[in-house]
């Protein structure tokens, strides 16, 4: 059948995918939960300026992924938007930015009407890092496995759990009040992302059994790998999950959480890895049949 | 304007890969690169059909497809890739980020990356004529330069068994265009969706 696994895009890309969603989900939590839960203006700025700061950080990635680093200047040039994920990419990345950092001056000034609106434009675009991130891959129509509906799903929900992670972690050292009442809400909401993302991959899966052959050889990969279903499954989801849910009910447990989300932090990546590596495609030969 | 297309019959290919050396000294495409996989405008694979002892064995060449909806094209972000009025997608290397994904989106395999490694050896084997002076994605132009010049394209030029059929689709006198129209070539992959302007007889 000629089917090969795609050699275009490594992990230094899987890195970027996971920082991208992870630095603009933080983003966007960080920012909902100063507005809804009135936390302090030191909650807000930390963590819209610590979501860029990811997300800087896997930019990094993706310049030296270029064939010449020194071209990543081409990228503002953004002629392709009306089609290309990359572009629409950077000017969703530039909205992060731009929005972002006047939300964390506004918060800091305390400019109370302009931060709110600010903080949901900034919000929108952390949003649409996360997604983006997914439709990226999906772009690719020769790649069966990626370019299907369910993977800007997939990305979008585990870059929301990986982003409740972080704010999990910002948290943690926190006794007071309103720190605690954040924190149990972030844990559930991650609960709920979880569960979600299990029965998305469910659906991913039951979608490839009876896909056609790169798609079948795509999940045949990875549910052959023991990074994907031990490292990925059971220690990325499934076990953070129950970790969670026994937290969530239990006194004086936010370390155990905290552990949980570390796994999630860990899961998060091996899922962006593993898919970009188990990108099949035919070679053309292939295709006659 | 025209429509240019190719009509490949595989049952015409002697396998000797003329063209891809005919197309590797035109365009400059890395020759010296190690893996045989690796970077080609256009390549024949030897494929074997059939089960013992009813193997055939078969050459079949593949190239850019000239995609009428191409995803190599949605997909670039600065506009490098580009369609021309004859409905040949190039490269502006100029505006090439080098980010692959192009490589990536193209169904048909069709695009390497042309590194700093390649350039060093453009300028090696061919000194002042080297027609390569900056990292860029690399694919087929249906020999874009010769066409100005009323010639065919280089593989085409140069194929030893008529399996290389070359000319404007629109023009209902042209073997190509009879080929397609006539349903004997058909394109690979069609529900990809791509719309290939590269055709195969089987
Ligand atoms: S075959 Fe690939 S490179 Fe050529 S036009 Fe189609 S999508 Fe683009
Ligand atoms: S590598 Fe160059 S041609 Fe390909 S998508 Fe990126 S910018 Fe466009």
């Amino acid at each position: 059948m000629d089917l090969i696994q795609q050699h275009t895009w490594g992990w230094f890309i899987a890195i970027y995918l996971y920082l991208g969603g992870l630095g603009g989900a933080t983003l966007a939590l960080g920012i909902l939960g100063e507005l809804r839960f009135n936390k302090s203006k030191w909650f807000g700025i930390g963590t819209s300026l610590l979501g860029l700061a990811i997300l800087s950080f896997g930019l990094i990635w993706l310049v030296f992924d270029l064939l010449n680093p020194l071209r990543f200047l081409l990228s503002f040039w953004v002629k392709g938007i009306a089609h290309s994920w990359i572009a629409r990419g950077m000017v969703i990345i530039m909205g992060a930015y731009i929005f972002g950092l006047l939300y964390a001056v506004a918060a800091f000034f305390k400019w109370t009407t302009f931060k709110k609106w600010i903080g949901y434009a900034a919000m929108f675009c952390g949003f649409g890092v996360t997604t983006y991130t997914g439709l990226l891959l999906n772009a690719n129509v020769g790649i069966p496995f990626w370019h299907t509906p369910a993977l800007p799903v997939l990305f979008t929900v585990s870059a929301f759990s990986t982003g409740c992670a972080i704010i999990m972690w910002t948290l943690a050292g926190k006794n007071d009040h309103d720190s605690e009442h954040l924190f149990h809400a972030v844990e559930g909401f991650d609960i709920f992302l979880i569960s979600l993302e299990l029965l998305i991959l469910f659906a991913y899966f039951d979608f490839a059994r009876l896909g056609n052959a790169a798609v079948m050889k795509s999940a045949h990969l990875l549910l052959n790998n023991p990074l994907f279903t031990i490292g990925f499954i059971i220690l990325g989801l499934v076990t953070p999950l129950i970790l969670e849910a026994y937290a969530s009910v239990k006194e004086n447990s936010k370390g155990m959480a905290a552990f949980a989300s570390l796994l999630v932090l860990v899961g998060g990546f091996l899922l962006r890895y593993l898919i970009v590596w188990a990108g099949v495609f035919q070679y053309p030969h292939g295709l006659a049949g | 304007m025209a429509r240019y297309g190719m009509v490949m019959n595989v049952k015409a290919c002697l396998g000797c890969r003329a063209c891809m050396a005919a197309c590797s000294q035109w365009n400059q495409t890395p020759f010296w690169a190690d893996e045989f996989e690796g970077k080609w405008r256009t390549r024949v694979t030897e494929v074997e059909d059939g089960k013992f002892p009813e193997v055939k064995r078969q050459f079949f060449p593949t190239i850019c497809m000239q995609c009428v909806n191409p995803p190599c094209h949605s997909v670039c972000p600065t506009g490098a890739t580009y369609i021309n009025k004859d409905g040949i997608v190039l490269i502006d290397y100029d505006l090439c980020l080098g980010c692959g994904y192009c490589i990536e989106a193209c169904p048909y395999d069709a695009r390497y990356p042309y590194e700093r490694e390649d350039l060093k050896k453009d300028a090696f084997y061919f000194g002042e004529d080297a027609r390569h002076h900056q990292v860029h994605v690399d694919k087929c132009t249906f020999c874009v330069d010769r066409l100005e010049e009323g010639e065919e394209p280089s593989c085409v030029a140069t194929c030893v068994g008529h399996a290389r059929i070359f000319g404007d689709l629109d023009d209902p006198k042209s073997e190509a265009a009879q080929l397609v129209n006539s349903g004997q070539a058909k394109p690979l992959g069609e529900y990809m969706g791509a719309q290939p302007k590269v055709y195969y007889i089987k």
